[in-house]
């Protein structure tokens, strides 16, 4: 089943230059996809346009058959988006009060929005972080509180900015973990990076994106041939024509 | 900024976690104004208290001394500002400077008071959520006129939030040009400058993320209203407050 649907996206900035040109693509519920591509291909742009925080110039994007354009609201509540810098997604003064942001903005009864952030924080492991002020936690906590906040709003759609950048070794696998629950919960994810090397063997499908153009769609052990070509490094097992290894092994 | 950490809210189950945030601001209110008129008697017991009450909250007093060392430092300004320029008995004298009887029990009454205000301050801090003062604060706004209060309160919830990271941003801007030798320029314009505008130019760039941020979690000012609680207890210890602070200002 299609969840989302963009037909010939283009999003053009104030100087003139096309941020993404003519995207068309469709995700199906339940894929894990990654979007790949070197700085300023668009990645973050297009990913922006997925919950209504961009519009598009020309073109359409449809969320569960409803365009984004005409309801962005109900698209931010469908896509949820962890941000690449975690310090300023996080708004709240406590853990507690930043997975509360959302379900409060939703307008949900005060006894949900309780049991919401509750459930949430107990699924990303974070039950007795509550009162913690965010600023003094880890990245990779910064990052799962983010993910909570996004589930308090259950979203059906997980998107992640370059999840892993400033992360260290733990972090990233912790992280990475989380995202393979979230997927296998049922979760669609939506993932950009450059460094196809920690997540790729978790995906069912690598997007590869040059100058605001997808240039290769498809499997990700197909797709990834090659990627050296478009500022993408191929991981080493694939160099070798090994097959793709997980950092979780 | 990250290891200021008794300056906070502190989870608990004593008396003052439970009160309604609405009540303790009421409280902040109507005891400031009490110990800005207390006299020595009365400050003995206000101090007594917060400080019977900063104990129960479990904050360490030399932590908090530790802390509050820069505003220690004011409140000898302050004392000695006092001492030296209130007229009265002079019981010392060097040149044209002289200490006076009445000026060092001015000064030491004026930081005494405001000394009592900080730990009453605390007391309320590190026993209301934010997210309570918040509540708080925009239920005081709501009657008066002009001021959206909603807008005030996730303006207040937010500037709680980013004091730390601002400090932060700070410190590493200060870093990063001491990396580059600005010590060796000795104009403080020259350094000033060189700060401030990548400084301003980073806080403004977070802050337009995070307004993204805010829009990508559906930020409306439409939002769930803050839970309040206030019952018997409150208006009994409203009570109990008032009258202790009659008591107070008629023995002082």
């Amino acid at each position: 089943m299609e969840i989302i649907r963009t037909e010939n996206l283009r999003h053009r900035f104030s100087d003139g230059t096309y941020g993404i040109d003519g995207i068309s693509i469709s995700i199906r519920k339940g894929e894990f996809v990654i979007i790949a591509g070197a700085n300023g291909c668009g990645k973050t742009t297009f990913l922006r346009h997925l919950n209504g925080l961009l519009m598009p110039c020309e073109g359409s994007v449809m969320v569960d058959g409803i365009s984004v354009t005409s309801d962005p609201r109900r698209a931010r509540q469908m896509v949820g988006m962890v941000f690449q810098d975690a310090d300023s997604q996080i708004v709240g003064e406590t853990v507690y009060d930043d997975v509360a942001f959302g379900p409060e903005n939703l307008c949900l009864e005060r006894a949900e929005v309780r049991c919401r952030v509750e459930s949430a924080l107990e699924s990303v492991g974070l039950s007795s972080f509550g009162d913690r002020r965010p600023h003094l936690l880890s990245g990779g906590e910064k990052r799962r509180v983010a993910i909570a906040g996004i589930l308090a709003m259950q979203s059906e759609i997980f998107i992640f900015d370059e999840p892993f950048s400033n992360l260290d070794y733990p972090g990233v696998c912790s992280l990475l973990e989380e995202i393979r629950r979230l997927h296998r919960r049922g979760h669609t994810i939506l993932l950009t990076t450059h460094d196809l090397e920690k997540v790729l063997a978790h995906a069912d499908r690598l997007i590869i994106m040059q100058q605001g153009k997808i240039v290769r769609d498809g499997l990700p052990e197909e797709c990834v041939k090659g990627s050296d070509a478009f500022g993408v490094r191929e991981p080493f097992a694939s160099r070798q024509g090994m097959e793709l290894s997980s950092w979780l092994n | 900024m990250a290891e200021l950490s008794e300056f906070g809210f502190r989870p608990g189950l004593s008396f003052l976690h439970r009160l309604d945030a609405r009540f303790k601001l009421l409280f902040l209110l109507l005891l400031s104004l009490s110990i800005l008129r207390a006299e020595f008697r009365g400050l003995v017991f206000f101090t007594a208290l917060f400080l019977f009450c900063i104990l129960r909250i479990r904050i360490s007093l030399i932590s908090l001394i530790k802390e509050m060392r820069y505003f220690l430092l004011l409140l000898f300004f302050v004392f000695a500002a006092r001492a030296l320029t209130v007229p009265g008995e002079k019981i010392f004298q060097y040149w044209q400077i002289s200490l006076s009887r009445q000026g060092i029990l001015e000064g030491c009454l004026v930081c005494w008071r405001l000394f009592a205000v900080v730990l009453l301050g605390l007391c309320f801090i590190s026993t209301s959520r934010p997210s309570e003062i918040r509540g708080a604060a925009e239920y005081m706004l709501r009657p008066v006129p002009l001021i959206p209060e909603k807008r005030v309160g996730i303006m207040l919830s937010l500037l709680i939030r980013f004091i730390p990271l601002i400090l932060n941003q700070a410190k590493e801007t200060a870093e990063a040009q001491r990396a580059r030798g600005i010590e060796q320029r000795k104009n403080p314009v020259y350094r000033l400058m060189k700060f401030s505008i990548p400084f301003l130019r980073r806080i403004f760039e977070e802050a337009d993320g995070l307004v993204t941020a805010m829009e990508a979690r559906c930020y409306s000012e439409n939002r769930t209203p803050p839970e309040y609680k206030a019952g018997k207890e409150e208006w009994i210890f409203l009570l109990l407050a008032g009258f202790v602070c009659a008591m107070v200002l008629f023995i002082s």
